[in-house]
Order: C-alpha cells, then structure tokens, then sequence
C-alpha cells in the first residue's frame, strides 16, 4: 500500500460526501454506545481495584447467613464467644465485630429509615483502613462518646436526605434518642453507603439491649505473610467446629474482601457485556451499510475500474483500493463516535454522581481508545472485502464499455 | 393510481436487489433486536410481577417502616407493630378482619441437609379461613394446618422437589426447624411465585410457642376490607388510628398501609426503568437502519436523474415523483420491519425455550403482543417513509432540463 491508493480513497469519499457522511454516521453512532459503555464498565472495575489497593487486600469478612441483604437478618448472627475465638487463630492479625441495624433517624421534624452501624472505638484505624473511608470534617468518635454520633457523607446536603443540611454540631434523633453530630465520613459512591449512621459500641448496646454481643459481621486482616484464602478456609473450619456445625450446615460464610469484590465485579461486567452486546448489533447494522455503500461505489466507478485496469492496475491494488476506503469510512466514524463517547459519558457520570452513584466513573484508558479506533477501522475494512473483491474480479473490457 | 406508483416502487427495488437487501437487513436486524428485547422485557416483567401479585384488590397490608427492600416484610424496621393493633383495626367501619402475620427467616434440616427460608404464620380460628381465600391456599397433597396442629408445618411447592434436599419433602416427612422436629402434613399447589412456592407455613401457635418468635413484634398485619371501592377510606381510617396509636403525627408515620396494588405499582415503574435504558439501546440499531434506508434512497436518486428527468418532460408531477421514491422507501422499511418482527419472535420465544429447558427458569418468558408486532411494523414504514421524505423531496425538486442533460 502506499500514500497514492489512500489518498485517492480520501478524494473519493469527499466526491461523494452525502453518502459517505450518512455512512459514517452509520458507524457512528454504533462506536458511540459501544464506547460510553464500556468506559462505564472500566470505570467501575477501576474504582473496585482502587477499593481493594486501599482497603487492603489481607482482609477478611465473616459474615453470618441469612435472609435479604448481607448482615440484616436478626435471626442469623456470629456471637462475641465467636470473634474472641477466631481472634486467638494462629494468623488472624485484627479482627472487629460490627453492629449494623436499621434505624430511624430524625431531623428537623423529618423521619429517614437508613443503617446504624456501631464504630467500634479502639479498632477504628483498622476499620478505616477496611472500609477505606476516613473522617472528614469533625472528629472520629472516641471512648465514651454515648451521645454523639458520625453521618455518612450524604448528610451534609440540603435536599439528599432531609431539607436542610445538617452541620457539626446539629441534633438529630435515633429511634427517638437525642445525638450530637460531630464528623462526617468522606463519600463512599454509593447511595446505601453514604447514608450510614455511625455511632459507639456501647451507645449501639444502649439503644438495642437485646442485639448485644450479637453482630452482623465481622472484619479481620491476616498477619503479614499469611494467605487471606488459606487463612479463611482455616477460620471456616475451625469455627464450625466450635459452633459445633455440621459442614453445610454453617450458620455463617468466610470470604476474603478479594472473593467479595471479584462477585461484584462480575455481576457488574455481565450486565454491561449485555447491553455492549445490544449497542454491538447497531455496529452490525453500521456494517451492513458500509458494504451497501461500497457496492454503490463500485458500480458508480466501473468505468474508472476499467481505465485503472487498463493502464496496469493489478488485481490486488484495486482489492486495496476499494478495502481502504471502507476502513477510513469505520476509522473516520470510530474517531468521531470515540469523542462523541467522550462527551456523552462524562454527562452520564456527572449526572450519576449528583444522584449519589459516584462509583459510575467513566475511565478512558488507551487501550479503550485505540481498542475502538482499530475495531472501527476493521469494520469499515472487513465490509468492504466483498465489494472490493467483486470490483478487483471486474474483466476490463467490460468495466470500459460499462455504461 | 397510487398502487401503479407502488408497483412501480416494487419493481425498482427489484432491480437494485442486493442494494434493497442489504438496506433491508439493516432495518430487520434492528427490528428483530428491538421485538425481541421487548418480548423478553415484558415477559420478564409479568414474571416478576406474578411473584408478587397474588394478592386480591381487596386486601389491605400494614408494616413498619424501616428498610423494608432489604429483606422480607418486617424486618428491617425501626419500631416495630404492637399485637394489638390488629384488635383496633378490625373494629374500624368497613373492615372485615385483620390479623397479624408473622414473617421469620430460620434454617430447615431435611435428609442431613440445611437450607435458609421464611416461615410464615397461619392464624388460628376464623381468620385462617380468610388466608387461605385471600392467598388462595390448596393442599396438592397431604391437607392443609387446622386449629391445634403444634410442631405440624406445610411446605411450598418447590419443596417436592429433589434438588433442594438431595430428595423430595413428602407430606408425612419429619423436617428440622430451627433444629426442632416438626412433621410435614402437606405440601402446596403450584403457585408459580417462588415466595409462595418456597414457602414454610406453621400455625401461629407454633411460630410463638415452639420456635419461640417475639409475638409482641408483628411484622404484617392483613386486613381484608368489606367493600373494595371504598378501600381508600379505610386505608385512611387505619392510618388515623395507627398515627394516634404509635403517637406520631401527620407526615412523619413510621407505617405504611399499603395495597398489593399500589407495591405492584411501584414495582412494575422501577423495572420499567430499567427495560427502556435497554430498549433505548436498542433503537439506536433502528436509527441507523434508517441512515442505511436514506443513504440507499439518495444513490437511488442519484441513479435515476436522467430517467427522473423522462418522467417529468412527459408530464410527470412534482406530487408523483415524491410519491414513487417515499413509497419506495416505506416499503423498503416494511418489509424489513415484517422480516424483523418474524425474526425477533423467533428469536424471543427460542430464548424462553432455551431458558426453561436448560436452566428450568419460570422467570423467562416472552411476551409479544399483537399490539407489539403491528406497532414494530407500523414504526418500520414510519422509519422507511421518513428517512426517505430528504431523498425523495430532492428527487422531486429536480430540475428536467438539468436531469435529462445529467452525465448518467
């Protein structure tokens, strides 16, 4: 190939601009979709790795069985006999139990029913490690803090969770308890999340006598040099036993944060590689177009085929010829339809982080780029083979009295 | 006249055949996406909604607020119902009865296997005829609770089945609640609801007796009304008296009375949501089979100037030069739409197939309604017709003198 042949596809598609832009328009709109998509997808991919570089990737939960979402149902729970006894496992380096229950909070003659989950005081370093979310404004809570209570972020907006902002300072109602506000937590990107209440072990126990010593879970971290997956195995085991379960018959689950997130993640990357699936049959209705146009092309250009054939244009120089020219057709399409993408997954991702989604970060590496530039230009080239064979396969002297 | 132009139309599509085919594919790839997304959609929908809608217009349910998406009803909850409302709901006017249900999560042990359900109460006495109307309650085998049975239990459907257990719970069986021996005195009809189908019954006797459930903590109280027209009323009469009973004021209830109706309601929007994002996605495909369609019609155009130029010097009008190329593009939307529709509910109803013999899931189906498949071929001639309203207005602006004289 060389600079001659693409430069005649580019003058040929500027001859024909009406067909050639409705074609790229085709392609377009196809690599657009397809593009917004999948930036969502790594997005979120990005943001769990980040989640689990952060959080560390030595960490454990055990979480109790039950009914609904994880660590809701009362009726299943790991008990304080529970932590103290893994907490003596060889390679368990820290370990938490965590109180988490509904509540109702109140606010400005406003009622909200979201989780309260107990800040266990003497472990918060570790649990902000876990959980990868600090304070940030205010301060942490601290041994004795009965009456005092951290909000997650979504609480310092006006109109998120109730009319008017709450402020340091301010006080609100759990289940009908006065609380002082006194931190914020940073945002988590979720709206189940940056709802939380956070309040102490004790006040928790004060508030829900008959939940004591009762946890929904519980988060540890292995020693350095120890296995997270080996380390679970070995707690699963040695926990039943001193529950005296039988295998399979486990009241609780041990999971590494990796195993948890890696679920996540799937779940995630099937729904998207469904609706990539559905953006991908517009790229082949896009193809469809791109050969429809080529076909045209060829038999508008018969003639020209015959002078090229004539005057020693090789067979496979017009297969080239007319190749190229559909792939520029995908390439100027992908190009467009990336940067069309661009623009319309950063209006998506704002308008998901000012609903509370911040987690749906579109990412643009450039593999993703480059990825859909090449896929284009392979569209655009693979749909052209067939007319670009029929024009190469064209018998001069017919092509020169074609009229 | 207009069926000379439409013959007309037909055969010059005939003549460009592989152009008009593969325009027309574009069209019915993107139809066949959209119908059969929207069957799957929809069926999906009605399947969900199924789970939930056994429930009749004339029953009224009351919980405490909380978080109730969480989990199943009652739990969650940040204060929960006292067991004497139920008593001051049914002295309401217009209410027939109401009672309390209670809703627990708990293990079942059957042939040294161990599975996570609910367990919902029956109430004793009058009442348990009402339920048993109301969720429409029948015995396949076996019979159903009646007063006095302590430590009896009566399964959902799906519990006759081999593959929750390792075999199949018969009535007769001995199952392990909770770690305690009840004995199995029926199974369930089918009811085509997994909550419904999975379901472990016990009296409330048993529920607070045996198994030792709160009865002070009610997670549903049932009502059923007299008169379903005036369900609103009473539905306002209750919240009256639950504000005054639980001391809070208008606006800042920590209960909800809800119908199933209007949960239903709730429901069927949320997911709607969801399926018009996919939709939406799929019609793009159809936005560009429509580029395809005005793409193929301007070359067609371009073709055709000089035998355009023809028509007008013998007379023919702006009106009948319009009119040949729009039919001409309708029709090429028609019949891709027909390929499509016929394409996309093979392809809908294949998948339910596939769905229920390979992976025995109830919950995937399709739905195509006449009103899906007429609306997806009326949209398709829309499409073919207005993305050839540019090409053909151009054609039918074109000067004869000027098109006679064109190079072609």
């Amino acid at each position: 190939m060389n600079i001659y042949e693409i430069r005649y596809a580019v003058q040929n598609l500027g001859k024909r601009k009406l067909r050639s832009s409705l074609t790229i328009l085709s392609i377009l709109i196809g690599i657009t979709s397809i593009f917004a998509l999948l930036s969502f997808g790594i997005g979120i991919q990005k943001y769990v790795d980040d989640l689990a570089d952060e959080a560390g990737r030595d960490k454990l939960f055990i979480q109790a069985k039950g009914v609904g979402a994880p660590g809701t149902d009362e009726n299943f729970f790991l008990a304080k006999e529970d932590v103290e006894f893994v907490e003596k496992m060889n390679g368990v380096n820290e370990i938490a139990g965590i109180y988490f229950k509904a509540a109702e909070i109140k606010f400005d003659d406003q009622k909200r029913f979201y989780f309260l989950m107990a800040d266990v005081v003497d472990k918060l370093d570790f649990l902000e490690e876990a959980f990868s979310v600090k304070v940030i404004s205010g301060r942490r809570l601290k041994e004795g803090d009965l009456d005092k209570a951290v909000l997650g972020y979504n609480y310092q907006f006006e109109d998120k969770i109730f009319k008017k902002a709450i402020r340091l300072g301010d006080k609100i109602e759990i289940n009908g308890n006065r609380y002082e506000v006194i931190g914020f937590k940073e945002e988590i990107g979720n709206p189940q999340d940056d709802t939380n209440v956070y309040i102490t072990v004790e006040s928790f126990e004060q508030l829900f006598p008959d939940r004591k010593d009762k946890f929904s879970f519980v988060i540890m971290s292995a020693q350095k040099g120890v296995n997270p997956s080996d380390l679970a195995d070995r707690v699963e085991e040695r926990l039943r036993k001193f529950k005296d379960q039988e295998e399979g018959k486990e009241s609780f689950f041990v999971q590494t944060f990796d195993d948890a997130l890696a679920t996540f993640t799937t779940i995630i990357n099937v729904i998207n590689g469904m609706l990539v699936l559905i953006a991908f049959v517009s790229v082949v209705v896009a193809f469809v177009n791109i050969m429809n146009t080529m076909y045209t092309s060829i038999l508008e250009r018969t003639k020209e085929i015959g002078v090229m054939k004539a005057i020693g244009a090789k067979n496979s120089d017009i297969l080239l010829v007319f190749i190229v020219e559909a792939g520029l057709i995908g390439l100027v399409g992908g190009l467009l339809g990336v940067l069309l993408g661009y623009v319309v997954s950063n209006i998506g991702g704002s308008i998901a982080a000012s609903s509370g989604f911040a987690l749906l970060k579109p990412s643009y590496p450039l593999s993703l780029i480059v990825g859909c530039l090449v896929f284009s230009f392979l569209v655009g080239a693979a749909a052209g083979f067939f007319p670009a064979r029929r024009a190469s396969k064209l018998k001069p002297v017919d092509a020169l009295r074609y009229e | 006249m207009l069926k000379d132009y439409a013959a007309f139309s037909l055969k010059n599509l005939r003549n460009r055949r592989l152009r008009s085919w593969l325009t027309m594919i574009g069209i019915f790839i993107g139809i066949a996406a959209v119908v059969s997304l929207i069957g799957l959609g929809e069926g999906l929908r009605l399947a969900i909604m199924s789970q939930f809608g056994f429930l009749g217009p004339d029953v009224l349910g009351v919980q405490a607020s909380g978080l109730t998406f969480a989990g199943p009803p009652g739990s969650n909850v940040a204060t929960p119902l006292s067991d004497d409302l139920a008593g001051k709901i049914r002295r309401i006017n217009g209410v027939e009865t109401a009672f309390n249900r209670y809703l627990e999560s708990g293990t079942l042990e059957f042939n040294d296997r161990q599975g996570i359900g609910i367990a919902a109460s029956v109430p004793e006495g009058e009442n348990r005829k009402v339920l048993e109307v109301m969720i429409n309650l029948k015995a396949e085998s076996g019979r159903l609770l009646k007063d006095g049975d302590t430590r009896k239990v009566v399964l959902g459907n799906s519990f006759k089945n081999d593959d929750a257990f390792g075999k199949g719970i018969k009535s007769g069986d001995r199952v392990l609640l909770n770690g305690i021996t009840f004995e199995v005195v029926g199974i369930l009809e089918k009811k085509g609801s997994f909550i419904l189908d999975s379901i472990v019954l016990l009296n409330e006797g048993s529920m607070t007796s045996v198994l030792g459930i709160d009865e002070k903590k009610v997670d549903v109280i049932a009502v059923k009304v007299k008169d379903q027209d005036r369900i609103a009323q009473v539905k306002e009469d209750i919240e009256k008296l639950l504000r005054k009973e639980r001391n809070v004021e208008k606006g800042e209830e920590d209960f909800q009375v809800e119908s199933p109706q209007q949960t239903l309601e709730a429901l069927s929007s949320t997911l709607f949501a969801v399926q018009l994002f996919v939709y939406i996605i799929a019609a793009i495909s159809l936005a560009v089979g429509g580029i395809g369609i005005m793409n193929t019609m301007y070359t067609s155009v371009l073709e055709r100037t000089k035998e355009i130029g023809i028509m007008k010097s013998i007379g023919a009008r702006n009106s009948a030069i319009f009119t040949i190329f729009f039919i001409e593009s309708g029709l090429l939307g028609m019949i891709g739409g027909i390929i499509g529709v016929a394409i996309g509910m093979s392809v809908a109803y294949g998948v339910s197939i596939a769905g229920r013999v390979l992976l025995g899931s109830d919950l995937i189906r399709a739905s195509i309604s006449p009103l899906l498949a007429l609306g997806a071929l009326s949209f398709s001639f829309l499409l073919g017709s207005l993305f050839g309203v540019l090409p053909a207005y151009q054609a039918s602006k074109l000067n004869p003198v000027d098109s006679l004289r064109s190079a072609k």
